[in-house]
């Protein structure tokens, strides 16, 4: 289904995309206060974009490096060229270790690789340990935002899903009571889990290590409690050095949710003894991503979800609208590189207004780059009929401005003349949801020309 | 073996040619902080207390004052054999912490610019600690408090695990609404040792 039909799905709720929207934009309102409060912090989003630049143009030699570096450390190194040998890898560790039961932290990309559904099916129980992906695992649904995975859920939703499947009395929602339930229900799972799945924020060539950051603390109730710890990363998770956590760590969670820093920033860098610790490095398409000039930047990201707050597009559409994984303006310009065809709707679900760009903390160039893959769209994927048609005919319009000229006035007119009930017909995508303005007597053109007369 | 080489050969084909890494600049940052002022404002703003002290021996009392009712503590401070009520080498599993109240490690390390306390292995008897106690208490001296990030990283080199810890741990999870309190520990004092 194309974004705009998902999108009108969420619409019918027309209260809860207002408060869908208020929300997001107040995480955008914190990230300003914090980020505003940071001297020099073009110049470390400008670091950021730097830094990652520099990693992507000698990628091959830093994951070399990390991986010798990580071997030292008595860490075990996985490479998988796709989601399924990804899958495959994890499963086998975890038979290896007997391990039944699997606490995971946070990551997109076993998101992305389905790993849960793929361990389920050999019996193996996985428990999503995020406050917000263990509500949206019990709802049976996907993250709707890669930082705020159960944003599209209000508190009474989530209420009547812990009643189910938790067994709490009902609460009318009370955030405190659910979230201290929540916290008893998994304490038990960290306690008796065999094995836990980590997702990686950054990994350090120069000493092998790699930093997760969570500000509940699930991943390192998992990774210290269980015998088994795993941490699957993509390729583009590589960083230089340890000197470049500095400016990461600065952006991260200022652009995130304006904090300062997550809670917990946590280093792993060598098992305790008696314990194992493998890391399993996923390409799934991001080698092909590299290839393409155009687009390669978008491996900048680091997954803060600031250009999901503040996308006039995506707090209105809500995070399942764009059916994939990453969701919002980055997930827009990463999706269509993977499967043209099924995201071909994606780019278009933009106003490209640049808001993404501007508060991206490494500096991706978002909206250029959902114009360029319109480009490749228009060009490679068949368009309806209509929207052929109608650029066609503007096409034409706008070459001739007599043309323009007389269009223009028809337009006017019916603006100011014509009945409600046929400016706001079917055919007028424009007067859906939105009255349109009354049309002016006289156009810029003809206004300007009587100014410079009068003068 | 057939993945590792695929995957690096595609990377080295399709990568640019190489861009230069940039150097950090760090007078770019400096804003000349009041280094304390400015830890104790961003521990309170993530939800956490600073407490300033003369001595490491006042930290235990306090301790024992704001939580009365604790009865699981463990300290790693000089001369706590009182205030322990568990060792850690008894400990069998870690999971046997689940009852742990109140934990007191020392640190050398912390961040004025986000209230953040650096801990590795060297101050952990166990990885699990800081993340499965009820309260986390922190010690440290003023002059281990640096202003930025950077002069952290520039101060930390080997270990095996480490972690930098700002407030208690939290979640926003449901409708937004801030909850302390979600893995992690349910609160966070940091004593300042003047
Ligand atoms: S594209 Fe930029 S703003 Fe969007 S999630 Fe990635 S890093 Fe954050």
């Amino acid at each position: 289904m194309s974004h705009s039909k998902l999108a009108s799905i969420f619409n019918k709720d027309e209260k809860k995309v207002d408060w869908h929207d208020k929300a997001l934009w107040f995480v955008r309102h914190k990230r300003d206060l914090s980020v505003h409060q940071v001297k020099g912090w073009e110049s470390l989003r400008d670091l950021g974009h730097g830094i990652k630049a520099h990693m992507l143009s000698n990628l091959d030699s830093y994951l070399q490096e990390f991986e010798k570096n990580a071997q030292a450390n008595g860490v075990e190194v996985h490479w998988a060229a796709n989601g399924e040998e990804h899958n495959q890898i994890v499963h086998k560790i975890l038979k290896e270790n007997n391990a039944k039961k699997i606490v995971k932290s946070k990551s997109m990309l076993t998101e992305e690789c389905h790993l849960n559904p793929y361990l389920e099916a050999d019996g193996m129980e996985v428990i999503d340990t995020d406050l917000g992906e263990r509500i949206v695992q019990l709802a049976k649904e996907p993250p709707s935002h890669i930082v705020l995975p159960a944003i599209h859920k209000n508190k009474h939703e989530v209420d009547e899903l812990f009643q189910e499947h938790l067994g709490t009395e009902p609460c009318d929602g009370d955030p405190q009571y659910l979230t201290h339930e929540a916290r008893k229900h998994l304490r038990e799972k960290f306690i008796t889990a065999d094995a836990a799945i980590t997702g990686v924020n950054f990994a350090i060539a120069e000493t092998g290590g790699f930093v997760v950051c969570t500000n509940e603390g699930n991943a390192d109730m998992g990774a210290h409690l269980a015998p088994v710890h795993i941490a699957c990363m993509g390729v583009e998770k590589i960083i230089p050095k340890q000197e470049h956590l500095g400016v990461f760590l600065r952006l991260l969670a200022r652009s995130a949710t304006g904090q300062p820093i997550t809670t917990y920033s946590s280093h792993f860098r060598k098992p305790k003894d008696g314990r194992k610790m493998h890391i399993v490095i996923v390409d799934n398409g991001r080698s092909e991503q590299l290839s393409r000039p155009d687009f390669r930047a978008s491996l900048h990201c680091i997954r803060c979800g600031a250009c999901m707050n503040t996308c006039p597009i995506y707090r209105r559409s809500g995070g399942h609208s764009y059916d994939a994984t990453i969701p919002g303006p980055i997930g827009s310009i990463l999706s269509p590189g993977k499967d043209l065809t099924k995201h071909s709707s994606l780019p278009f679900a933009s106003t490209l207004c640049g808001s993404c760009s501007n508060v991206c903390p490494v500096k991706i160039d978002i909206h250029s780059q959902l114009y360029k893959w319109r480009q490749i769209i228009t060009k490679e994927t068949p368009q309806p009929f209509v929207k052929k048609a109608s650029m066609k005919m503007m096409g034409t319009m706008f070459s001739k401005p007599s043309q323009f000229e007389r269009v223009g006035k028809l337009a006017r007119w019916s603006l100011r003349t014509l009945p409600k009930s046929v400016i706001n017909a079917k055919p007028n995508t424009w007067g859906k949801e939105r009255d349109l303005p009354k049309g002016p007597k006289q156009s810029f053109d003809e206004w300007y020309a009587e100014k410079r007369k009068q003068e | 073996m057939g993945s590792r080489e695929k995957i690096l050969g595609q990377i080295k084909a399709n990568k640019p040619e190489s861009l230069e890494l940039p150097a950090i600049d760090l007078g770019l940052f400096d804003e000349g902080l009041d280094l304390l002022q400015e830890f104790t404002k961003k521990v309170e703003v993530v939800g956490g207390n600073v407490i300033q002290i003369a001595s490491e021996n006042e930290v235990q009392a306090k301790m024992t004052e704001l939580f009365p009712d604790a009865k699981v503590k463990y300290s790693t401070l000089d001369e706590t054999e009182a205030f322990n009520t568990l060792s850690i080498e008894a400990i069998q599993k870690p999971h046997d912490l689940e009852d742990l109240d109140i934990l007191i490690l020392k640190s050398d390390i912390a961040v004025a610019e986000n209230g953040a306390v650096w801990l590795d292995d060297s101050k952990i008897p166990m990885r699990v600690l800081p993340f499965i106690t009820k309260h986390l208490v922190f010690v440290l001296e003023e002059k281990s408090i640096l202003g930025y990030m950077h002069e952290a990283y520039a101060n930390i080199d080997d270990f095996g695990f480490g972690v930098f810890i700002s407030g208690p741990s939290k979640t926003a999870d449901i409708e937004q609404s801030l909850v302390i309190g979600a893995h992690g520990a349910l609160s966070l004092t940091v004593f300042v040792k003047k």
